[in-house]
């Protein structure tokens, strides 16, 4: 009997040891074809691997950070002026108001397969959007009635009616290649549930028009793109830029924490972060010789929202009054460390073109005591008392306490909800500073964070709340979303009107600005509703962060800086090895 | 005294068992060096706890949670101020540590009195009843025994959204319950012998009153004494939960602390915010680890050492 | 066959069990608070959307509906779609699953081994210096807090001294590389685990470590061990031939029983090291609302616990004679 246990445990570890070598064997086997070519390669650190490389699927940061370098579209943003200028497309879109339509002409380009890119592919793009209903790019198609191809470089769009985010918001859609999504559509259609079909399609090498294409992907570690030969833009001069782009691949390295990626780029494993840097590491970065830091601006608002639909925040001027108290030179400077922009209205000031400068301005320039004194200012002429008042007779600001709705009754406890601190610290620090602020007035806020998928659930679901801290990271440069938030139509189960707000008068203007196409035009609209906003509140505009990003020196030459960051088309087709 | 007066002492009838034996006990546990260390960082983290309610009273800058320094507003080392430093929000850390000191104790006696209660009931019912109640209840006790405790709150968390930290403890209270039922039910399995029990049946005493009223004095003690010790997996559990961002974001514990660290970047620029919170974590498992074994051998005759024999 | 009739039995309570397990899964995502699509915040998607994609993924049916789907999909194989990954369930597990099997199973097979033989060499030196240094070595280094220890690890060995990678499982230049031979890969991924895997034994070996010696104390009062003393064999060929072997019975099966522990440290130690394993990938898909991803990697980590404690008990049955049933 000993003698089997010996047996037992030597043949166990012999039989361990055996796995353990079949496992690592088995990971090997996961590679297929490695072929990194000569040349230098840009490297890039991403915090997390892409979700997908189904362009119809992927909505997440990662997935269409990848997809925009393999799928563009008819026009993208110029880095400067943030204008669309013609990519795919070879010149501006020509309106004809007769026939309601667009007509655009498209440059001769290829697709990463060697096969022409013709009009054939932006119309089945079009058309295949509006037929399944594609999430996220649907809104912005379903009021196209046809798509004709004339010619093998001419596309026309004809409109139901006119919408003013065509342009802006259609035409910036990535175009898709109509012989790889042509069989799985056909598929799709004998489906049950045919979008759903098509959403889970594994998509194992997109094809695209761009300047790189992936050739390998190893599941949570990195991704090899290699250049795109046939990309449309090699060697031309578009908007001004020559374009090549000059680097034989990227891959971009999967690291799990911000911590490894900062590590490694100043290690000199990467050339680049791809990610926002959290200012505690601002300063030894900062320090280090061989690091360039670019910041810029984001298309971001990050906010305060009331529920309007409950009392007593259904009172404007309630509204008003917090939206004086806050001390917006605190949020930037010390919560932001300077890394932020005020936000006076609900557009970033970024957006130069619609972005509206004659909006109210609550506290701003005031210190705290004028602050406090305005406040109270705005409440006492509404009819708001205190059982202490905050601002004595004499003009002495002392704690205000208890302070009392124009019924007589006692304001109740009501809570401020924000993100987890570690989910996203800023917003959970801007509730505790509302959270003080207001009750130096004797107005009783508690600030409650609460886990980020809960929160939005009581938000946007339960719609049972307060008031609470939320932000958009990635506004499009389109103002549509303006009319979307406070839209009354909006105001509904998930709807994306979370406050409540509901003002006929906005409606009107709203609707007019979604169907102006003429741009001076919208802009006048545009710029009247944020006024209207901005003088409701129904969100008070906090803050807009500054994206900082790290960047090897002395690896590559050519970044362009541009709203949202370094990493944008225009750098990749520039970059050059030094 | 020798040792056989020793136990002649004990032998003899005494009107509070529980007290002899507690004595008994106590004599035991003071010659146990483990015993001796793991009380003192008890008592030690038990103060902590206590003092955890003093800084906000100082300054509400001290405040855990909400205290903002309006000199500092990110990560800083130890200072005169804040003897431990600050965090990335400017919170002072050592008020933080000692909230957490609080929050441990509390998540681990709640967890263990919720599951010896949950445990006592199911093991005494499940060693009285016998047959089929016993199989069921004990299959049951198996099953949820052999589940990564930390894996199934996780999917809990997540199902319910938001976890408040009484949540958290009754959920974990739930997976504990099997240790203590089964010797609960092994204790129930003897007692049901023993001959006060016949003759309260043969009285016509109910199956409830024997439950209640004879068995539970005795098995109860045992219970607590027993699982009182094992309250350690309470706090790693609420401790990993938290880490990985499942806690109670308005609770401060240093699970928590450990993900601010973590998250937010500082972990290798902030050695005074990472160290502190695991090292406490790390030496209440070890005291209450070292409790349990002096408590073992107390309890359990045959674990003592060899040169204690009796 | 007493063995095989036992064995068939637990089979068939596993079953149960698994089944137990499967329903109370079902029920609790589905009557979850929190649903996926609300997560996905994206200004564009408009309530046309959002709702036609909830019909899609199907969670607008009644329950019995979806559960009876649920169950037939299940004994299919088909697990279903991850709602953020957009592919088979079943491929994201198999292709995270070697990951795992190859840090747990060598960390397991590691402290085991290692914490046996100092367990071994503790007992022999009872009472001296050098055993009381291990059992508080044991005791130590077994309370500490598995995912703080990670960090200190990373913080110490990967950061400051830079000799080890901070995550990941592969670094990407050996990869790529098409010169580089299965030796450099293998080494690669073996240089990635160095720090996992102490972190997975410095919590582990020390539990192992004083069963052990218990378990040698036991066994060396046994009478079979006196009678080979009698005998006159040397004291170190009773140590490690008779009694080594016997004493380490209730380590192997402690393995089974603290199973449900290491797995814990398991999950914790690969989301700290972004080990792209199943514990990981349960973590992740759990905060994403990841229904599908979620449950199958629960329902695979319960089917293995259930196995191993099986086997084990199989095992244990089947090394000592004592124990039949």
């Amino acid at each position: 009997m000993r003698q089997n246990r010996f047996a037992v445990k030597s043949f166990a570890c012999r039989a361990v040891l055996l796995f353990v070598f079949v496992m690592v064997l088995g990971s090997g086997i996961h590679l297929t074809t490695s072929t990194a070519s000569a040349g230098k390669l840009l490297k890039i650190g991403m915090l997390e691997e892409p979700k997908s490389l189904n362009i119809w699927r992927a909505s997440d940061r990662w997935s269409s950070k990848v997809l925009g370098l393999i799928y563009q579209s008819l026009y993208i943003r110029d880095p400067k002026t943030l204008e669309l200028v013609p990519w795919l497309a070879e010149s501006d879109p020509v309106f004809d108001a007769a026939t309601l339509s667009y007509t655009v002409k498209l440059r001769p380009a290829k697709w990463s397969d060697g096969t022409e890119f013709t009009s054939e592919d932006v119309a089945f793009t079009g058309d295949f959007i509006k037929e399944f209903k594609v999430p996220r790019f649907y809104s912005k198609w379903k009021f196209v009635k046809k798509i004709e191809t004339p010619d093998k470089h001419t596309v026309r769009f004809y409109l139901k009616k006119p919408e003013a985010i065509f342009i802006t918001r259609s035409l910036a859609t990535p175009i898709a290649q109509k012989k790889e999504w042509m069989k799985v559509t056909e598929e799709a259609r004998t489906k049950e549930k045919p979008l759903s079909w098509l959403m889970n399609h594994r998509v194992k090498a997109p094809v695209g028009t761009g300047p790189f294409f992936l050739k390998e992907w190893r599941r949570g570690a990195y991704l090899f793109l290699q250049k795109n030969e046939h990309f449309f833009g090699s060697g031309k001069e578009i908007n001004g830029y020559l374009l090549g782009p000059y680097i034989n691949g990227m891959i971009l390295k999967v690291y799990g924490t911000s911590d490894a990626a900062i590590l490694a780029i100043q290690k000199g494993s990467i050339d680049m972060f791809w990610w926002g840097v959290q200012p505690g590491y601002i300063d030894s970065l900062k320090q280090n010789s061989k690091i360039d830091l670019f910041t810029n601006e984001k298309s971001a608002l990050y906010y305060m929202g009331f529920n309007v639909r409950k009392a007593p925040f259904n009172d404007p001027n309630l509204r008003r009054a917090f939206a004086t108290l806050v001390d917006e030179d605190f949020i930037i400077k010390r919560i932001l460390q300077g890394f932020g922009v005020r936000m006076y209205s609900i557009i970033p000031p970024g957006n130069t073109f619609w972005y509206c400068p004659d909006v109210p301005r609550y506290g701003d320039g005031l210190g705290r005591e004028g602050r406090i004194k305005k406040a109270v200012q705005i409440l006492r002429d509404a009819g708001y008392t205190w059982q202490i008042s905050p601002v004595e007779p004499s003009g002495k600001i002392v704690n205000g306490q208890g302070i009392m709705l124009p019924d007589g009754k006692l304001m109740e406890k009501f809570t401020i909800l924000t993100p987890p601190a570690d989910y996203d610290p800023h917003r959970a620090m801007c509730g505790m500073m509302m959270q003080e602020w207001l009750r130096m007035v004797g107005i009783p806020a508690y600030s409650k964070p609460m886990a980020f998928g809960a929160l939005l659930q009581q938000i946007k679901v339960r719609r049972d709340f307060d008031t609470f801290i939320l932000g958009y990271g990635n506004l499009s440069l389109d103002p549509d979303y303006l009319r979307n938030f406070f839209i009354s139509t909006n105001n509904k189960r998930r709807g994306w009107n979370m406050s409540g707000y509901d003002n006929p008068a906005f409606d009107k203007i709203a609707n007019e600005s979604a169907d102006a196409m003429n741009r001076e035009e919208r802009k006048k609209l545009i710029w009247e509703m944020q006024k209207i906003i901005i003088r409701d509140v129904p969100y008070i505009p906090l803050y807009n962060p500054k994206l900082i990003e790290a960047v090897r020196k002395g690896t590559f030459t050519g970044w362009v800086q541009m709203l949202g960051g370094v990493g944008n088309m225009w750098s990749f087709c520039q970059l050059k090895p030094k | 005294m020798t040792n056989a007066e020793q136990k002649m002492r004990v032998k003899a009838p005494a009107r509070f068992p529980w007290f002899e034996s507690f004595l008994e006990g106590w004599s035991i546990f003071k010659q146990n060096l483990l015993g001796k260390i793991g009380l003192s960082l008890l008592v030690m983290f038990a103060l902590m706890a206590i003092c955890s309610y003093i800084p906000p009273l100082i300054n509400p800058m001290y405040n855990p949670m909400t205290g903002v320094d309006p000199d500092i507003l990110g990560c800083t080392g130890p200072s005169w101020k804040h003897w431990l430093g600050t965090d990335f929000m400017g919170r002072d850390i050592l008020s933080q540590l000692l909230a957490g000191a609080r929050v441990a104790f509390m998540v681990g006696v709640s967890a263990a009195v919720m599951s010896v209660a949950l445990g006592t009931a199911v093991g005494m019912t499940a060693g009285y009843m016998g047959k089929f109640a016993d199989t069921v209840l004990m299959r049951l006790a198996d099953m949820i025994m052999v589940m990564p405790t930390l894996l199934v709150v996780l999917l809990l968390a997540a199902v319910f959204g938001q976890l408040n930290i009484w949540t958290i403890v009754l959920i974990i209270a739930l997976f504990r319950w099997p240790g203590v039922s089964r010797i609960i039910r092994g204790q129930t399995l003897t007692l049901k012998q023993r001959p006060f029990v016949e003759a309260a049946k043969v009285a016509g005493a109910s199956h409830m009153r024997i439950i209640f009223r004879h068995i539970m004095p005795n098995v109860l003690p045992l219970a607590f004494l027993f699982m009182t010790f094992r309250v350690t997996s309470a706090i790693i559990t609420e401790a990993a939960l938290a880490f990985l961002g499942f806690g109670d974001p308005g609770t401060v514990s240093w699970g928590m602390m450990l993900q601010w660290v973590w998250k937010t970047g500082n972990m290798f620029q902030a050695p005074y915010w990472l160290l502190p919170p695991g090292i406490c974590i790390s030496l209440i498992t070890l005291s209450f680890y070292m409790l349990g074994r002096a408590m073992d051998e107390v309890l359990d005759p045959r674990l003592r050492k060899e040169d204690q024999t009796d | 066959m007493e063995l095989r009739r036992y064995i068939t039995g637990r089979l068939m309570q596993i079953t149960l069990i698994f089944f137990v397990i499967l329903t109370v899964l079902f029920l609790l995502f589905r009557l979850a608070p929190g649903d996926p699509v609300t997560r996905m915040v994206d200004p564009d998607m408009t309530q046309e959307d959002s709702d036609r994609l909830i019909a899609e993924l199907g969670l607008d049916q009644p329950l019995g509906v979806q559960y009876v789907i649920y169950v037939k999909n299940f004994f299919m194989g088909r697990f279903g779609y991850s709602f953020h990954y957009g592919e088979p369930v079943v491929d994201i597990i198999w292709s995270r699953l070697p990951n795992t099997v190859l840090l747990f199973t060598t960390s397991i097979i590691l402290s085991a081994l290692v914490g046996i033989f100092l367990g071994k060499i503790a007992s022999w030196h009872k009472g001296k210096k050098l055993d009381s240094f291990m059992t508080l070595g044991a005791l130590v280094t077994h309370t500490l807090f598995l995912p703080w220890l990670a960090l200190l690890l990373i913080w110490v060995f990967a950061y400051k001294l830079g000799w080890f990678p901070i995550t990941g499982m592969i670094s990407e230049e050996v990869w790529l590389d098409p010169e580089s031979g299965f030796v450099a890969k293998a080494l690669d991924v073996m240089y990635h685990m160095v720090l996992p895997l102490s972190t997975l034994f410095l919590i582990h070996f020390g539990a192992y470590l004083l069963i052990m010696r218990s378990s040698m104390l036991e066994t060396l009062k046994e009478d079979y061990i006196l009678t080979a003393r009698a005998k006159g064999l040397e004291e170190k060929t009773i140590r490690n031939h008779h009694a080594a072997p016997n004493a380490a019975l209730p380590v192997v099966t402690s393995i089974g029983l603290s199973l449900a522990f290491s797995i814990n440290g398991g999950a914790l130690t690969e989301t700290v090291f972004t080990w792209p394993g199943i514990g990981r990938e349960l973590v992740s898909a759990v905060s994403q609302n990841d229904y599908p991803l979620a449950q199958a990697s629960f329902l695979l980590i319960a089917i293995v616990v259930l196995l191993s404690n099986l086997v084990v008990d199989v095992l244990y049955a089947y090394l000592d004679p004592r124990i039949r049933y």
